[in-house]
């Protein structure tokens, strides 16, 4: 009992020490979790979570809503709606899950797909409605019988200033020219949607719009199976009303529970959570933990023995999942977040043009939450961790920012 | 003729003035030291309340949610008042003795030193109570009295104190309500309409400069996007007069708003060339 308070005190610092100073989680101890795992184990749960395909119950999701708008279409594409809008989380890869969805969707419905030639954000936004013209005049040459175009991501075209929002007002006029043998497949961040909306009314051009279901906690186990196999991971102990409340639920039920739960059933954000939940216990703290602990250690050393590979995973448990701390958070840092949560993903200087500030302003603060790691960089690119959306997205809607309405 | 009845209204006269005299008297010789004391350690604890109250208040405020910001610091003045009160009433307890006779007896004495000395001071102390359930304005509302314009940062017991553009603070008794007009541009919400205003030569295209206008807005990174964005145009002798009326996600962003609102639009009007309004000829007129 003493130990269980110790170890909730433990975990619960950076809010205590939050009363006193707000630097705090900078300063915090850091936590013992994926990194700090032996080097193949790591390198081995990385590649685990890299390989895993988009989660299976949000391609059946997407698939079951495509054939109910492209069937309505089909049988009258005069008056029925000639598209239909999926929209994820702003932090999911929509762009990805979609074009894993249509590769089995254009087979089974025997229709060829026009993917818009845009893979990121153009670096000068004003190409944007320029590049979709060159495009559409050369399908116009092409002159198929039915054609589905895809924009597989929203977001990508357009930004937030002056003249970002051209390509937008481009493909509205493109949405309603009426014409019978064009059916377009839309993705995006449900809150670039959600401003657009409020901005160019975007939704009155588009057929219907389409939210990704959250997964429920069954779906992510069996989604992050492959993993769990490979690496037999014990379950730490479920929160002591749990545990007395569902009593005869495993250890296992509880944890995906809880990761449902705090992930919002994001997948993206469940995934991040359950890396940070996996924990390495060494043999010094073996030794000081409870009985059941060691009885649940015991029982993967055993199962660990019948295989060199699984024995490397012996000492493996996942902690009960939780959010980080967001931590204070100024206005300036606001309106970066809130700006990379409409985008999706930014560079630098778009990130300033979006903001209407300097490159270094922006770079200076982007650092700053960078470090707290709130906001992720992968070769120029800039996004929101997904681990600390759940908590941004409360932060952002209750300072007043248009998240989601959806 | 009349004198015995003069006499009994001098003697009735000089009865109640000695009975008074007896009476304050007897209420001044039963204040002892350990009565001061008291009074003093009451004086102090209820200050210290203030001084906390008034700093756990303005923290609270800014840690929550902007939502509730407004809400929790117009709350401020409810629980000062409250603070002033009970302490006002132990220590007439304390002092006074508070009987039905002691009462009236102070109540008199104290009406009538506030009516000459302090008529003003009561006109505001009373003023602001008024104020609190008719709230003309609260804390961090953005109000104009008189020329003075700014966001309301305390509500005491006799005046509000606004910090201005300039960050002055202005301090403006509560008795003004009775005679000026409070214009207050958010009244307890987050938000407070930014009007920002631009002027053109007549042959410019109306249609283009409204619709950067709008653009404007609709991109800044301070616009509260759930509330409405309006462009009005006035023609006016010289030029065409547009107004942009747009609402910032938080009112204390007011200036800083409408210079992002200015730079961005006449980076766009440089652009294109947008002409605008030629006022040497009207000088020269």
């Amino acid at each position: 009992m003493l130990k269980n308070f110790k170890n909730w005190l433990k975990d619960r610092r950076s809010f205590l020490l939050s009363w006193y100073t707000k630097d705090s989680q900078e300063d915090q101890e850091p936590e013992r979790s994926l990194i700090e795992l032996p080097d193949p184990i790591r390198q081995k749960i990385l590649e685990g979570v890299s390989d895993l395909p988009s989660n299976p119950v949000e391609q059946k999701a997407i698939t079951k809503a495509l054939n109910e708008t492209f069937e309505l279409w089909r049988e009258n594409p005069t008056n029925a709606d000639n598209s239909i809008v999926i929209l994820s989380s702003p932090i999911a890869a929509v762009s990805r899950i979609l074009t894993e969805t249509l590769e089995d969707w254009s087979k089974k419905q025997q229709v060829s797909l026009k993917m818009i030639p845009l893979k990121a954000r153009p670096n000068d936004i004003t190409n944007i409605k320029y590049k979709l013209e060159d495009y559409l005049q050369k399908l116009e040459t092409e002159k198929e019988e039915t054609e589905v175009l895809v924009i597989p991501n929203l977001s990508w075209c357009f930004l937030r200033s002056l003249y970002g929002l051209e390509g937008i007002e481009y493909l509205q006029s493109l949405l309603c020219d009426g014409s019978k043998k064009r059916f377009w497949i839309i993705g995006g961040g449900q809150v670039g949607w959600e401003y657009l909306n409020s901005v160019c009314s975007i939704g009155a051009y588009c057929g219907k719009v389409f939210l990704l279901p959250p997964i429920s906690p069954e779906e992510l186990g069996k989604w992050l199976e492959p993993i769990l196999e490979s690496l037999s991971i014990a379950y730490d102990e479920p929160s002591f009303d749990k545990q007395i409340l569902d009593s005869d639920k495993e250890h296992k039920t509880h944890y995906f529970e809880k990761l449902a739960e705090v992930s919002q059933g994001v997948s993206t954000v469940a995934v991040q959570l359950f890396l940070k939940s996996i924990r390495y216990l060494d043999e010094e703290e073996e030794e000081e933990a409870d009985s059941q602990a060691e009885q649940i250690i015991d029982k993967i050393t055993d199962i660990a023995d019948s295989s060199e590979q699984k024995f490397e995973s012996k000492n493996l448990i996942a902690q009960v999942p939780e959010l980080p701390e967001l931590g204070d958070l100024e206005s300036a840092d606001q309106y970066i977040l809130y700006s990379l949560l409409l985008h999706g993903d930014l560079t630098i200087h778009a990130l300033a043009e979006s903001l209407g500030d300097s490159d270094e302003e922006v770079q200076a603060r982007i650092q700053l939450l960078r470090r707290r790691g709130i906001v992720e960089q992968k070769k120029g690119i800039y996004k929101i961790n997904p681990i600390y959306y759940p908590n941004l997205k409360r932060n952002l809607a209750n300072n007043n920012f248009i998240i989601e309405e959806t | 003729m009349n004198y015995p009845q003069f006499y009994w209204l001098a003697q009735s006269a000089k009865d109640t003035a000695q009975d008074t005299a007896q009476k304050t008297k007897d209420i001044v010789s039963q204040i002892t030291t350990g009565k001061v004391a008291q009074g003093i350690f009451i004086l102090l604890t209820a200050y210290i309340i203030l001084r906390i109250l008034d700093k756990l208040v303005i923290w609270l405020s800014e840690k929550i949610a902007k939502e509730w910001r407004l809400r929790v610091k117009q709350f401020l003045p409810f629980l000062r008042m409250l603070v002033l009160t009970t302490t006002i009433v132990i220590l007439m307890n304390l002092f006074l003795n508070l009987s039905q006779e002691n009462i009236l007896a102070v109540t008199g004495t104290v009406a009538v030193a506030l009516g000459f000395a302090f008529k003003d001071y009561a006109s505001s102390i009373i003023a602001g109570v008024v104020g609190l359930f008719e709230s003309p304005y609260g804390v961090g509302d953005r109000i104009k009295i008189g020329k003075h314009y700014g966001e309301v940062v305390s509500y005491g017991l006799r005046a509000v104190k606004i910090q201005t553009p300039d960050d002055n603070f202005v301090t403006i008794p509560h008795n003004k309500i009775w005679t000026e007009a409070v214009s207050n541009s958010n009244t307890g919400a987050l938000e407070a309409q930014v009007v920002t205003e631009f002027y053109f030569a007549h042959e410019i295209d109306v249609n283009f400069v409204r619709k950067i206008l709008y653009r404007v807005a609709q991109t800044s990174k301070y616009t509260a996007l759930k509330l409405p964005i309006v462009v009005i145009i006035t023609e006016k002798p010289w030029g065409s007069s547009f107004k942009l009326k747009a609402y910032p996600l938080d009112a204390r962003d007011e200036f800083i708003y409408q210079t992002d609102l200015t730079v961005r639009a006449k980076q766009a009007f440089a652009k294109y060339n947008v002409a605008y309004p030629d006022l040497s000829a009207i000088d020269n007129e």
